[in-house]
C-alpha cells in the first residue's frame, strides 16, 4: 500500500517520532595558569562516518577576555554562541564596560537552564581570567550546572583526554606532585597540543586543524594548528 | 547586511502573511526573566514535557542523548551543637565520572544550606532563585526568613514544574529564631522535616552508619567523625559516589566549611578497620581462646 | 464578568492537548524526493550539479523536475529532500526577494544572506520540530569572495570547498575531495565540468534513486547560469565483469 511505496531512502529513522538532535562530534579543552588561561578546540565537523568539513571553528571570543568552546550538536553550539555574543555586546552598550568573565559564565548557566526543557544538545567550556587576573575555567551540561575548575577536556574525545589532563595537569594520585602547582604557559601550550595530537590517533571525530586561544592581560591570541586529516 | 535580513523578516515578510518568525536570529531565541516571573523555552507540540524527557536523562536510568550531570550522598543531621552537613564531591554523567570536585553543598545565604543530590543543574538553579526569593523576604520583613518558610518558598517553586521531569533531592538546613532547622525538599513535591537526612544513591549505606552511632548530644568532633564516616563508607560501596569529604556545620552564627578530605586518604586513615574484614578467617566466625 | 488573573512569579503556561486544537500533526517523514546535489569551489566561481528526478518511494515520478535555481543575481540554490518542502521555501524566499526589489535602494542581496536566511529558517523549523525535510547547497560569489554552504533539516551547518548531499556524500564527495581539494582556484571551467559529470555518472551507475537526465549550473563574476537538461554518456561493460554482491 501507501506506506510500502513511501519508503524513501534519504533517512533512516528507528523511532516513530523525528529526533531533533545529532551529534557532530569535536573535542575542546582549557588549562588555567596563573596569570593566563588556554582554550583549545579542533575544527572538524562530522555527521556519524562522514566529515562534513574540515574548517568549522568551535572557538569564540566573546569579548577581549573571554573566550568560549562548544561541543555536540553544531547548529545548537552557532545559536548559543550567537546568543552569547549578542547578550555580551548589548551589556557592553548598555554598561560601557566589558563584561567580567564570572559573570559570563554565570550568564552562560542561565542561558542553558532558561533551555531546561528542550535543551541546547551543547558541552560548552568557558574560559578567560577572573577579576584578581588569575586564569578561569568554567565547566557545564546541556542543561547549565556549571564549575570553576583549573582544567577540563570536553566532547567526543573527552574521556580520553580528560585522564591525560588529570596525569600532567592536575598530577592526581601523584603523591611527590604538588597537586594545586599551576603550569606555565609554554608548557600548558605544549600539553594541549599534545592531548589533541592523542584525541586526533584515536577519535575519529576530531582532527583536521586545532585552534588554540591564549588570554591574558594583553587580549586574546589566536594559533592555528594543523592536525592529522584522516 | 545579516541583521538587514532579520529586520525584514521580522517586519515586511510578516506582512506578506509569511511566517516572519521562521527568518529569525538568535534573538527569538534570547529567554530570561521576563517582568518578576521566569520563562523557559519550551519545545513545540501538545506536550513538551513529555518530548523533553524523551531527551533528557534526568534520572540517569536510560540511554538518552541528553546526559545530565548528577549528585549524589549527602547526609545532614541536627545535634546538640547545630546541623552537621556533609556530601561527597563525584558528578556522573552516564558512566563517565564528569567531575570529582563538586560542590554539592550550595550557600544560600550566610544562615542556610542547601544540598545536591539529582540532577546538578536543577539544583543549583532552584537554589539560586532561592537565594533571590530569601532576600527579598529580608527586605520586605526586615528580618531573617526561617528555614520552615524557607524549604516551603523552594518545595512550592519546584512543584510548578511537577511531572516536566525537574530531578532535585535536596536539604536546606540553617538556622532562623526557633534554632536549627532542617528540612528535606524534592522535585515531586515533597517536604520533610526530621533530624536526620540522607539523599542519593549512597543514602543507604550512609544511613547505615548514621542509624548506627548517631547520638544527639554529640559535641562537634563526634558529630565530624559521624558525618565523615558515613560519607566515607558510602563512597566506598557506591560507585556514584566519591572524592572528597566536604562538611558544613551550621550554628547560630550561621555556617562554617570544615577543611575537605579526600575520600582516598581517608581509607588509609581507616585502614586497620579494613584490614579486619580482609583477613580470610572472618572474626565473627572465630571463636576467641 | 471577567476573570481575575493572578500573576505569580515562576509560573509556565502549558499547552494542553485540548478539544480546540486537537493532537498537532506534521510531516515525518519526505514524500516526493530529490536525490543527491553535488557542488564544489573552481576557478571561476562554483560548480553545480543534480539530476532532474523526484522520486515517490522507489517510484520514478516527476522526470523533469528542476532542482537547481537562482536566488537573487549571485547566488545558486541546489536542494534535495522533499520537493514539497522546497516549494515552500520557494515562496518564502520569492517574498523575500520581491521585498528587497520593492525597496530599491541599491541594495542586493548577497549568497551570504540568503545562507544566513536558509540557515535560520531551517533551524527554526527543526526547533519546532516541524522540519523542511531538505539538504540545501548554497553557493555564490559575495564581495569577490567564493561561497559554499550547507544547511540540512537539523539546521546544522558548514562551508566547505566541496559539497555532496545524500547518496554523494558516500559515492561523489571521495571523488571531489581528491580533484578538487586545494586545488580550487586552479580548476578550469573544463575540468570542472568534466569533474562534475565523473561524479554524476558514478552516482547514476550505484544511486537507485536517480537519473541520467541533470541538469549543471555555474556561478561566476558573470552571474548564475543554470544548464538545460542533458544525459551523460554512459558505459555499462563494467556490470559484466561484477561478480558477487555488487552483482
Amino acid at each position: 500500500m501507501l506506506s510500502s511505496i513511501t519508503q524513501a531512502p534519504v533517512e533512516a529513522h528507528s523511532h516513530n517520532r523525528w529526533e531533533p538532535y545529532v551529534d557532530n562530534g569535536g573535542t575542546s579543552l582549557a588549562i588555567a595558569g596563573a596569570d593566563f588561561v588556554i582554550i583549545a578546540a579542533d575544527t572538524r565537523q562530522s555527521d556519524g562516518y562522514s566529515i562534513n568539513t574540515r574548517y568549522d571553528p568551535k572557538a569564540f571570543e566573546l569579548s577581549n577576555k573571554t573566550v568560549i568552546a562548544t561541543t555536540g550538536y553544531a547548529a545548537d553550539a552557532k545559536r548559543l554562541v550567537e546568543v552569547m555574543e549578542q547578550k555580551a555586546q548589548s551589556y557592553f552598550h548598555k554598561h560601557e564596560r566589558v563584561m567580567s568573565t564570572p559573570a559570563m559564565a554565570q550568564l552562560l548557566s542561565n542561558t542553558l537552564y532558561y533551555k531546561r526543557f528542550f535543551p541546547y544538545y551543547v558541552f560548552p567550556i568557558l574560559a578567560g581570567l577572573d577579576s584578581q587576573g588569575k586564569g578561569a575555567v568554567f565547566t557545564y551540561d546541556p542543561v547549565g550546572n556549571m564549575e570553576r575548575t583549573v582544567y577540563v577536556a570536553c566532547g567526543s574525545a573527552s574521556a580520553l583526554v580528560q585522564p591525560f589532563l588529570d596525569n600532567q595537569v592536575g598530577f592526581a594520585n601523584q603523591r611527590a606532585a604538588d597537586p594545586n602547582r599551576l603550569l606555565d604557559r609554554e608548557t600548558a601550550r605544549k600539553i594541549a597540543i599534545d592531548a589533541f595530537t592523542g584525541a586526533t590517533e584515536r577519535d575519529i571525530y576530531t582532527g583536521d586543524w586545532l585552534e588554540i586561544f591564549t588570554i591574558d592581560q594583553t587580549g586574546v591570541h589566536r594559533e592555528k594548528r594543523e592536525l592529522k586529516r584522516d | 547586511m545579516n541583521r538587514f535580513v532579520e529586520q525584514l523578516a521580522a517586519n515586511d515578510v510578516a506582512e506578506l502573511g509569511m511566517p516572519g518568525s521562521l527568518l529569525a536570529g538568535p534573538t527569538a531565541a534570547m529567554a530570561g526573566p521576563t517582568g518578576h516571573g521566569l520563562s523557559f523555552e519550551l519545545a513545540a507540540g501538545n506536550n513538551p514535557a513529555e518530548f523533553a524527557q524523551h531527551f533528557i536523562d534526568a534520572k540517569s536510568e536510560k540511554d538518552s542523548l541528553i546526559k545530565i550531570a548528577h549528585g549524589t550522598t549527602t547526609l545532614a543531621f541536627k545535634f546538640r551543637e547545630g546541623v552537621m552537613v556533609a556530601t561527597d564531591s563525584r558528578a556522573t554523567s552516564g558512566n563517565v565520572i564528569a567531575s570529582q570536585t563538586v560542590k554539592k553543598v550550595i550557600e544560600i545565604n550566610p544562615y542556610l544550606l542547601g544540598t545536591m543530590a539529582g540532577g546538578a543543574a536543577d539544583c543549583s538553579f532552584w537554589e539560586r532563585v532561592l537565594g533571590m526569593e530569601c532576600r527579598l523576604h529580608e527586605l520586605r520583613n526586615k528580618k531573617r526568613i526561617s528555614v520552615a518558610a524557607a524549604s516551603k518558598l523552594l518545595a512550592n517553586l519546584v512543584y510548578r514544574y511537577k511531572g516536566m521531569g525537574l530531578s532535585m533531592g535536596t536539604m536546606v538546613a540553617g538556622w532562623d529564631e526557633k534554632g536549627p532547622g532542617l528540612y528535606y525538599v524534592d522535585s515531586d513535591g515533597q517536604r520533610l522535616a526530621n533530624d536526620i537526612f540522607s539523599v542519593g544513591s549512597g543514602s543507604t549505606f550512609a544511613y547505615g552508619v548514621l542509624d548506627s552511632h548517631y547520638r544527639y548530644d554529640m559535641d562537634i568532633e563526634e558529630a565530624r567523625d559521624v558525618a565523615r564516616r558515613a560519607i566515607y563508607h558510602a563512597t566506598h560501596r557506591d560507585a556514584y559516589s566519591g572524592g572528597v569529604v566536604r562538611m558544613y556545620l551550621v550554628q547560630r552564627d550561621g555556617w562554617v566549611p570544615y577543611p575537605l578530605e579526600d575520600v582516598g586518604d581517608l581509607y588509609y586513615q581507616y585502614h586497620p578497620e579494613v584490614q579486619l574484614t580482609n583477613r580470610t578467617e572472618s572474626p565473627l566466625t572465630v571463636v576467641p581462646a | 464578568m471577567d476573570p481575575i488573573e493572578f500573576r505569580l512569579p515562576h509560573t509556565i503556561h502549558r499547552p494542553a492537548a485540548s478539544a480546540k486544537h486537537g493532537p498537532v500533526t506534521r510531516t515525518t517523514q519526505p514524500i516526493v524526493t530529490g536525490t543527491s546535489v553535488v557542488a564544489f569551489k573552481y576557478k571561476d566561481g562554483i560548480m553545480m550539479a543534480a539530476d532532474c528526478l523526484a522520486s515517490y518511494g522507489s517510484l520514478a515520478r516527476f522526470r523533469n523536475e528542476k532542482r537547481l535555481m537562482a536566488v537573487g543575481e549571485t547566488t545558486l540554490l541546489g536542494v534535495s529532500g522533499d520537493m514539497s518542502d522546497f516549494q515552500h521555501l520557494q515562496h518564502t524566499l520569492e517574498g523575500l526577494l520581491t521585498q528587497e526589489y520593492d525597496m530599491d535602494d541599491g541594495q542586493k542581496l548577497g549568497t551570504k544572506s540568503v545562507y544566513k536566511c536558509i540557515s535560520n529558517i531551517m533551524y527554526n523549523r527543526r526547533s519546532k520540530t516541524d522540519p523542511l525535510w531538505n539538504s540545501y547547497v548554497i553557493g555564490g560569489i559575495d564581495n569577490g569572495q567564493k561561497f559554499l554552504g550547507f544547511v540540512d533539516l537539523y539546521g546544522t551547518t558548514y562551508q566547505s570547498t566541496t559539497i555532496s548531499t545524500g547518496f554523494g556524500g558516500h559515492l561523489a564527495q571521495p571523488i571531489l575531495r581528491r580533484r578538487v581539494e586545494g586545488r580550487e582556484d586552479e580548476i578550469t571551467e573544463e575540468e570542472a565540468v568534466q569533474i562534475l559529470e565523473e561524479c554524476m555518472r558514478v552516482l547514476f551507475y550505484r544511486d537507485a534513486r536517480s537519473l541520467n537526465k541533470l541538469r549543471r549550473a555555474k556561478v561566476t563574476a558573470q552571474g548564475v547560469e543554470v544548464s538545460e537538461p542533458y544525459a551523460l554518456e554512459t558505459n555499462w561493460d563494467f556490470a559484466e565483469s561484477i561478480v558477487g554482491y555488487g552483482s
